[in-house]
């Protein structure tokens, strides 16, 4: 670890390990903050930095490795002993209460009292003093909810003060800020390193990174890839520690000569990301990858061309005729079908059937005069998806709660097979499920690319994105930062892009 | 869930098997199987209407007012009053003058007619003699005198009665014959109009009177042959006859039809403010439970209301009218099943298709249990929504037609009350959820007739008024408890096979 040998750490964990059913989350992993230091964590989506973090806030108990606090181990069991060792965290979604003044806030649950009843003036006072600490000139009694993000966030950092914390660990701390927000924060977080503070600082946005930190912690894939001191930091090192590692073989990728534009966006505006447009187009039988760390929009993408949020502005135009998509009905007539992100909760009525998901959509196509089902044609497709996504299940009468992740996500694919898309639009299609489940999902991409089926997927993670892509869309906080080509297609090239880089500099 | 539906059904016939064998003689008449039948047609009624807004998980509150709301606009829609054929309005009548005023210039009336007045506050009802009709002008509010009426110059007012602003005036025909026995009366003049259910009233020369219904009247030579119903009593020749014309304020069909569509209306309403403006349907339906209480009440002046034995022979046979089985003798008596039942049936089956056979009730379904899922899935989930609010209103429309004719009159401030949570509590015994997105209809129906049987129940075995509420909401409990339990059970004996 990289402090002076005679400056015991402020914070250390060694060894830690933790599991959720079926992943690693995190192994054997170090990690060293001295006092007065900004430590940034950065990695990719899923590298661990979030469990790593919650571990260390007390939310939850690491399964292997200590923690140490001026050199001495400490058990960090809940929330509160967390706070009570001086260690807060600022989530990325504010924990106020806006309907309370700022001071109730700073206060909360730990209120000073005088014969039982709250005393405000004594509070007032107090909170006025760790306001001035953070340079946030707010009246006391202000409501949090009347505050601008950015200040309500300085009330959070006065809150963590006001417990003493000598480590503030921040989430993402400047997604919802503007320019000049985040400069105040920066002026705040550098004067807390003076008077002793220090700050983990986790972020993906890796300008930020190089202005702020003393020093760079990378995990990757649950476990330690480099650290960097803060001379060494720079965009390229950070975003190489980030990534590399091998790509597993489960991609044969051929090449597929697409046909003719299905969908094409122009200055299309999605309602989540009013202020960028987004411009591109998919042809047949083309696979389009969807890159882009959390928060870059991409799911808000689909769902503005789904007509679940329908855009603002621009057009989409489907077969090269202008379509207005103001609802997912709008949608499945134009020949697009959605697999979307959260399965059990958009994708499937988990309380029904394997048969009734699988035909859900296609009632109104296969209905009968009066609107009577079709019963024949309901078995019909039952059976044949069933067969062809090779779904495990007792019999499509068995209610779909009970199938495993990888069989649930076929049964949603399968009720969209059932539509005959022209441009099958997939969210995370991979996510949660087991390794045998994923190789036949991604199969089954490819055989619908080779008939002509056009596919836009968002995944997050590196290799789908490069195994299966034959384009990749990279996106970052709402706009498309950049196309990559096959022959561009590179996990560091998208790194690049998805973490606010520029096309010019792209490694070969 | 067919568990659910066995388990009340058994619940059911074990309630019907026991009080068969403790109170026969109460329980077994034709008549409680009668009433058995039509309140579970009644009530049921309204149960699957709800059972329909439960499944996409709604809930209405305002079906008790809809009930009520829907009796009394229909008795003010078949309202009926009689008129007299040749009656005139009187402005003004002067006792004294041997007087009468009428507010319209008319030649309706001859000098030599007899002519009975009456209706008026002040004055007292009188038969005259016509002398002479001659036209006259009328003042208005501010006594400019502006338009026409006819000024009556008669014999025969009380001249110690006074005079008087109010009244009307119609022409009195004698009676020239009358065959007591077959109740033929001849009249003179020729009432072309005068038709079946109208009404006649004879007064005698000393000032008795007697009102009829006319069966038939037919035109012969110059005088009318009038077939009246009922006993004439001391109608006799000598006697003179005031023939009334029955108006209906509108037939019934249409007075049916307008109810239902303006339940239709409320049920649109409802959904487009769950839908549209996001609002709780607990709120929306509280409200409507108010507001439809009130809109009653103020139609008909807060008075009891209902009409009477008007509808005897056409609406009534809606809950009067029966299939008759066979008949045992007392204390037995005749069994039958009321029409009401049949329809309600008929109600039932094409609920029942709806639901399970259409790919409408398949969306309900669906987005009872998932409205994310579902509209992501292509369901027009809002439209679907309000589809449920108006099968629900226009059910306890129909109800609420059904109960009116059930009682000769109804109270519109407590006619209906509760009712929408009997109608809940029988889609939720019947196997509703009202987490949305289950519902069997078969189910309601039993549960409908198991809160009616219970009801019975408690009125047979004569347990205390009191606790009927107490005993339904504990049996209530009870089932939902058990689905419940039994829920648990079957999850987790899937989740170890799965």
């Amino acid at each position: 670890m990289e402090t002076a040998p005679d400056v015991v750490p402020l914070l250390e964990v060694r060894g830690i390990g933790k599991s959720f059913p079926g992943v690693r989350a995190l192994n054997e992993v170090d990690l060293s903050l001295a006092p007065a230091q900004v430590l940034a964590l950065i990695g990719e989506n899923g590298a661990g930095k979030s469990t790593l973090m919650k571990i260390l806030a007390g939310v939850q108990p690491p399964d292997e490795g200590e923690i140490l606090l001026d050199g001495k181990p400490v058990m960090v069991e809940s929330t509160r002993a967390a706070l009570d060792l001086g260690i807060a965290l600022i989530h990325q979604e504010l924990n106020l209460a806006t309907n309370l003044s700022v001071a109730s806030n700073v206060f909360l649950g730990r209120e000073p009292l005088r014969k039982g009843l709250i005393d405000d003036a004594v509070m007032r006072v107090d909170c006025r003093k760790y306001l001035d600490m953070v340079g946030l000139d707010v009246d006391p009694d202000v409501l949090v909810g009347d505050l601008a993000i950015g200040r309500q966030q300085m009330v959070e950092i006065a809150k963590a003060l006001s417990v003493d914390a000598r480590v503030l660990i921040m989430d993402e701390p400047t997604s919802s800020l503007s320019q000049s927000e985040t400069k105040a924060l920066f002026t705040v977080i550098k004067d807390l390193r003076e008077r002793g503070v220090s700050v983990i600082y986790i972020s993906h946005r890796l300008g930020e990174v190089k202005e702020l930190a003393d020093h760079v912690t990378i995990l990757r894939d649950g476990e330690n890839a480099g650290e960097l001191p803060r001379e060494e930091v720079n965009h390229d090192a950070m975003v190489r520690l980030m990534v590399g590692r091998d790509l597993s073989g489960y991609f044969g990728k051929k090449e597929r000569s697409p046909g003719d534009p299905v969908l094409e966006a122009r200055n299309l505006i999605c309602p989540a990301n009013p202020e960028h447009e987004v411009e591109f187009s998919i042809r047949e039988g083309e696979i389009v990858g969807i890159a882009g760390l959390v928060g870059a929009g991409r799911t808000e993408m689909l769902e503005t061309l789904f007509g679940v949020t329908p855009a603002l502005g621009g057009s989409i135009l489907m077969g090269g005729e202008k379509m207005i998509i103001d609802s997912p009905i709008a949608a499945i007539r134009t020949g697009l079908a959605l697999a979307p992100e959260d399965r059990k909760v958009q994708g499937l009525v988990i309380e029904m059937t394997v048969r009734e998901n699988l035909s859900l959509s296609a009632l109104r196509r296969d209905q009968r005069p009066l609107g009577f089902l079709d019963f024949s044609k309901e078995e019909a497709i039952s059976q044949e998806m069933v067969k062809r996504m090779r779904v495990k299940t007792p019999g499509d009468g068995q209610v779909v709660r009970y199938l495993s992740g990888g069989n649930q996500q076929k049964v949603v694919l399968g009720k969209w097979l059932a539509m005959k898309p022209a441009l099958l639009l997939l969210d995370e299609p991979t996510r949660g499920i087991d390794v045998g489940a994923k190789r036949e999902i991604y199969s089954l991409m490819e055989d619908l690319a080779d008939s002509g089926v056009a596919i836009l997927f968002v995944s997050s993670e590196m290799e789908e994105i490069l195994g299966m892509a034959d384009r990749a869309l990279v996106m970052h906080e709402g706009r498309i930062s950049g196309e990559l080509s096959r022959s561009e297609l590179s996990e560091e090239n998208v790194m690049r892009l998805a973490t606010g880089g520029d096309k010019e500099h792209l490694a070969a | 869930m067919n568990v659910k539906v066995l388990g009340i059904a058994l619940l059911l016939v074990g309630l019907w098997a026991f009080l068969a064998i403790e109170v026969p003689e109460r329980f077994l008449t034709g008549s409680n199987i009668f009433n058995l039948f039509l309140r579970t047609a009644m009530y049921g009624v309204l149960g699957i209407g709800v059972a329909f807004v439960i499944i996409t998980a709604g809930i209405d509150l305002s079906i008790g007012s809809i009930v009520c709301l829907s009796g009394c606009l229909l008795s003010l829609f078949l309202s009926v009053h009689y008129d007299p054929f040749e009656g005139q309005e009187v402005f003004a009548i002067d006792p004294d003058q041997q007087v009468i005023v009428l507010s319209e210039e008319t030649d309706m009336y001859k000098p030599g007619d007899l002519l009975r007045y009456f209706g008026g506050t002040k004055a007292r009802s009188a038969v005259v003699a016509l002398s002479s009709v001659e036209s006259t002008s009328l003042p208005d509010d501010s006594g400019t005198l502006t338009r026409k009426g006819s000024l009556l110059r008669v014999e025969g007012l009380d001249a110690n009665s006074s005079r008087d602003l109010r009244g009307t005036v119609a022409k009195l025909h004698s009676v020239k014959s009358i065959d007591a026995e077959t109740g033929a009366v001849l009249m003179a003049g020729k009432q072309i109009l005068l038709k079946e259910r109208d009404q006649i009233t004879f007064i005698s020369p000393k000032g008795a009177m007697e009102r009829l219904v006319v069966a038939s009247a037919e035109i012969s030579g110059d005088d009318t042959r009038v077939q009246v119903l009922g006993d004439p009593g001391s109608l006799d020749e000598g006697w003179f006859a005031m023939p009334l014309s029955r108006n209906q304020t509108m037939p019934v069909p249409m007075a049916l039809a307008l109810v239902l569509a303006i339940a239709l209306a409320l049920g649109l309403l409802h959904g487009l403010l769950v839908t549209k403006i996001r609002l709780q349907p607990f709120v929306v339906t509280l409200c409507g439970l108010l507001v439809y209480r009130g809109i009653s009440r103020w139609l008909v002046n807060d008075q009891d209301t209902g009409y009477g034995n008007e509808y005897e022979s056409s609406l009534s046979l809606l809950t009067n009218g029966k299939i008759t089985l066979w008949t045992m003798e007392e204390p037995f008596g005749t069994y039958a099943i009321p029409y009401a039942f049949f329809l309600f049936l008929l109600v039932a089956v094409l609920a029942a298709v709806f639901l399970n056979k259409t790919i409408y009730g398949r969306y309900m379904l669906a987005l009872g249990r998932n409205v994310e899922a579902a509209r992501f899935s292509g369901i027009d989930t809002d439209r679907m929504t309000v589809v449920g609010y108006v099968i629900c209103t226009v059910m306890a429309a129909l109800g609420g037609v059904f109960f009116l004719n059930y009682s000769d009159s109804i109270s519109p401030s407590s006619h209906g009350n509760f009712f929408e949570l009997y109608a809940i509590a029988a889609a939720v015994l019947g196997g509703c959820s009202l987490r949305g997105g289950e519902g069997s209809i078969l189910g309601v129906v039993i549960g409908t007739a198991l809160m009616v049987t219970l009801k019975m129940f408690i009125n047979l075995m004569k347990i205390s008024d009191t606790l009927e509420f107490a005993i339904i909401g504990i049996v209530i409990l009870l089932g939902v408890v058990a689905d419940e339990l039994l829920k648990r059970a079957v999850a987790k004996k899937r989740a170890s096979q799965g």
